[in-house]
C-alpha cells in the first residue's frame, strides 16, 4: 500500500462542520450527504510532472467533486477560526491548520495539508481517444502532441508575419523601425516550467528547438503582431534592487541620526557607525584615517561612496575593522559605508548605488592550492628525467 | 551568446545553432542547462569545469558603472539602447566595484593599467608612486619648457601630463600586427588587425621594457619613463621606432595576408 505522506484535512473538517453547531457553522444538506471518507494522497504526487506517467487517475468529476469540497471547507474553517470567510487566503489557511493539528514531525510533506485540488493532484490530461479508439488530436501519434502541435502554432504564426511584411514590400509601406517587443525585463520559460503548461515530458533537445524557432519569430521586423503569443512564454525577472534590506535609520538622545553597517571583503571584517553631524571626520580603531591608510588608494576607497553621492563632509565615521591587509581592510569598510549609507538615501539612489558595484559583497578569496602543484597555479619544477 | 568564451561545457549541445547575430542586445537570454531557479546564479560562484580564467562571479553579473556623470543624464536624453541598457541592468545582479576603482576625476582606467603592469610582486605602492614621480618630472620639464619659450611658441607647449601620457601611449599604438602561422611546415609571419585591447597592451608593454632595459644603469624608473613618454608624445623614441618597424616587418609581409583565415 502507498504510503500516504499527506493528508487533505478538508474532509476531516467537515466531521467538524457536521457536530460543531455551536460554531454557528451553515451546516448545508451537502456537507451531511458528504461521506467522510479520509484522503490518502500518496508520495507518487509530489513527484513533478505525473501527466505523461500512465492514464488518468482522477477523473473530472471527481476533480472538480475535491475543488467544491475544499472551498466549502475553507469556510468552515474560516468559521472556527473567527475569521471572514470571504478575505480567508492560503496563508491564514495554513496558520491555523499548523494551529489546529500541531505536528512534532519534522519533514514538511508529513505534516497536514489543506490545499487547493489543483496544487495537490498534479495536471493530467483526460483521455485522448474516442469510443471508437480514434484519438482526438491530429498529432498523437506523435508522442509529444501538445509540443509539436505548438511548434507548428509558432511556426505559422512566423509564415503570417512573413505574409504581412511580403504584403507590406508589395505596397511600399515596409520600414525596417517598426515597433518592436521589449525583452529586457523577461525570460525565456525554463524547461520544467514548459513541460508542466504542456502537461506532457519534452527533452532538452526538443526545448532547445522550440526557443530556436522563438527567437525566429522575434528576429522579424514586425513581429510585434503576436505579441501576446510571444509574452505567454516569457516570464518577468524581479527586480534586483528591491532585495536590497535597508535599516530604518535611528536617532540618540541629542536628535542626530545615526545607522550602522558592516562589511568583509577576503578575511576582513569592519563596521562603521555613521552620524549624520556635519563634521567629516573619520576614525578606525581609535585612530585618525590618515594615520592608519597612509597609502591614498585605500583613502580613496573610503571616500568612494561618499564621494558618489555627494555627501562628502557630512558625515561622522566611527570604524573599527580586524583582520586582512590594508587593501581588503580598506574593501570591508567600503562596503559597511555603503551599506550604514542606505538608511540616508532614497530608492532611486539606492539603485545607483547597486549599479556602481558599491552594495556587492566581492566574492574574490586567495584561490586554493592544489595537490601536485606549488600553488595554486605554479606547478613544480618540470624535469626531463 | 554573451560568454561562449567562458561556459563552454554548460551548454547544451543545440545552443551552439542559435542565431549569432542577436540584433538587439541580450534579447532573450537563454537558460536551458541552467538550474530552475535563478538564486542559484546569485550566490559566489565556482564552475563545474574550471577554465584557465575563471571568476568567482555567475556570469550572469554585469560589470558596474562607478562614474558619476552617467547616472545624472535625465530620461529625456537617452537613446533607445541606453534605456535598454538600463533597464536590463535593474533586473540583473552587478559585480562588486574593484580596489582601484572610484568616481573620483582622477580615477584613469588607462593610467591604472599601466600601473598594474609595472607593478612586480603585487608591490602596486611602487608601482603607483613610480607613475606619480613620473607625471610630476613630465610637468616641472614641461613647465620649464614653457618658462623658457618665446611667447609665440607657449601655447603649443602641453603641460598637462595626464594629456601626455594618453597622447604617447596613442603614439605608441601599433596600428597593425604580426602573427605566426604555419603552413607548409614552415612558419610565417603573417600581418593580422589587431584588437584595441592588444594595441593598448602592446604600447605599454614596449614602453615599460624600453625603460628597464634599454637605458643607463644609474638612472632612475621615474627619469626614464618621463624622458621617453615626452619623446613618444613628439613621435621620437625607441618606442615608436619599434611600432615603425612593426608596420615595415607588416608591409614587407603583406604577400603572406591571405595566410589569415579568421
Amino acid at each position: 500500500m502507498a504510503a500516504s505522506s499527506g493528508r487533505t484535512v478538508g474532509s476531516f473538517l467537515w466531521k467538524c462542520g457536521n457536530f460543531c453547531f455551536n460554531f454557528n457553522t451553515v451546516s448545508s444538506n451537502l456537507t451531511r450527504q458528504v461521506l467522510s471518507r479520509q484522503l490518502c494522497v500518496s508520495a507518487v504526487f509530489h513527484r513533478k510532472n505525473l501527466a505523461a506517467a500512465g492514464p488518468e487517475k482522477f477523473s473530472e468529476e471527481f476533480i472538480k467533486k475535491q475543488v467544491e469540497e475544499f472551498n466549502i471547507g475553507k469556510r468552515h474553517l474560516a468559521n472556527m477560526m473567527g475569521e471572514d470567510p470571504e478575505t480567508f487566503t492560503q496563508g491564514d489557511i495554513d496558520r491555523s491548520i499548523a494551529y489546529l493539528f500541531p505536528s512534532g514531525l519534522f519533514d514538511n510533506k508529513a505534516k497536514p495539508l489543506m490545499k487547493h485540488p489543483d496544487e495537490v493532484f498534479p495536471k493530467q490530461r483526460a483521455v485522448q481517444w474516442g469510443a471508437d479508439g480514434r484519438p482526438f488530436h491530429f498529432l498523437f501519434y506523435t508522442g509529444k502532441q501538445s509540443y509539436y502541435s505548438l511548434m507548428h502554432d509558432t511556426f505559422t504564426k512566423a509564415l503570417a508575419v512573413e505574409k504581412h511584411q511580403d504584403r507590406l514590400r508589395g505596397k511600399g509601406l515596409f520600414t525596417q523601425d517598426a515597433k518592436q517587443i521589449s525583452l529586457v525585463g523577461s525570460r525565456w520559460l525554463l524547461k520544467e516550467e514548459l513541460e508542466e503548461l504542456l502537461v506532457e515530458t519534452i527533452s532538452d533537445h526538443d526545448y532547445a528547438r522550440f526557443i530556436q524557432l522563438m527567437e525566429r519569430l522575434l528576429s522579424l521586423p514586425y513581429c510585434s503582431a503576436e505579441e501576446d503569443f510571444v509574452q505567454r512564454y516569457r516570464r518577468q525577472l524581479e527586480i534586483q534592487s528591491s532585495k536590497q534590506q535597508v535599516q530604518p535609520l535611528q536617532y540618540d538622545q541629542h536628535g542626530v541620526a545615526y545607522s550602522t553597517g558592516d562589511g568583509r571583503r577576503k578575511t576582513a571584517t569592519g563596521t562603521v557607525l555613521l552620524r549624520d553631524s556635519g563634521s567629516g571626520s573619520i576614525s578606525i580603531n581609535g585612530t585618525n584615517y590618515v594615520h592608519y591608510f597612509p597609502v591614498l588608494q585605500d583613502r580613496e576607497q573610503l571616500m568612494f561612496p561618499l564621494h558618489f553621492m555627494g555627501v562628502l563632509g557630512r558625515f561622522d565615521m566611527q570604524c573599527s575593522v580586524s583582520g586582512g591587509g590594508h587593501s581588503s581592510q580598506a574593501g570591508a569598510l567600503r562596503l559597511a559605508i555603503s551599506r550604514a549609507m542606505l538608511s540616508f538615501l532614497s530608492e532611486g539612489q539606492v539603485e545607483t548605488m547597486r549599479q556602481a558595484g558599491l552594495l556587492t559583497p566581492d566574492p574574490r578569496i586567495k584561490e586554493r592550492k592544489k595537490p601536485g602543484q606549488e600553488g595554486a597555479r605554479r606547478k613544480f619544477t618540470w624535469k626531463k628525467r | 551568446m554573451l560568454y561562449f568564451g567562458k561556459q563552454i561545457i554548460e551548454i547544451s549541445f543545440a545552443l551552439w545553432h542559435l542565431p549569432e547575430s542577436l540584433p538587439r542586445g541580450l534579447r532573450g537570454t537563454t537558460f536551458s542547462k541552467m538550474s530552475a531557479s535563478i538564486t542559484g546564479l546569485l550566490k559566489p560562484w565556482t564552475p563545474r569545469v574550471f577554465l584557465v580564467r575563471w571568476s568567482r562571479y555567475n556570469p550572469y553579473y554585469l560589470e558596474p558603472e562607478p562614474r558619476k556623470e552617467v547616472y545624472h543624464i535625465p530620461e529625456t536624453e537617452l537613446t533607445p539602447e541606453q534605456k535598454e541598457e538600463r533597464e536590463l541592468k535593474s533586473v540583473r545582479p552587478i559585480k562588486a566595484a574593484t580596489n582601484s576603482v572610484t568616481s573620483s576625476v582622477f580615477n584613469d582606467p588607462v593610467l591604472s593599467k599601466f600601473v598594474n603592469m609595472m607593478m612586480k610582486d603585487g608591490d602596486k605602492i611602487i608601482a603607483k608612486g613610480i607613475i606619480t614621480q613620473t607625471l610630476e618630472n613630465m610637468k616641472r620639464k614641461q613647465v620649464e619648457k614653457y618658462h623658457k619659450a618665446p611667447e609665440g611658441k607657449k601655447a603649443e607647449i602641453e603641460c598637462n601630463p595626464y594629456a601626455i601620457f594618453h597622447q604617447a601611449l596613442e603614439n605608441c599604438k601599433p596600428v597593425i600586427g604580426l602573427a605566426s602561422i604555419q603552413k607548409g611546415g614552415k612558419f610565417y609571419q603573417v600581418p593580422i588587425p589587431l584588437t584595441d585591447n592588444r594595441r593598448r597592451f602592446l604600447a605599454m608593454k614596449w614602453m615599460i621594457t624600453e625603460c628597464r632595459d634599454n637605458k643607463h644603469r644609474r638612472t632612475l624608473m621615474y627619469e626614464k619613463l618621463s624622458q621617453e613618454l615626452l619623446a613618444a608624445f613628439s613621435k621620437e623614441g625607441n618606442v615608436v621606432k619599434r611600432k615603425h618597424e612593426l608596420h615595415k616587418m607588416a608591409e614587407s609581409n603583406r604577400a603572406y595576408a591571405h595566410y589569415r583565415w579568421w
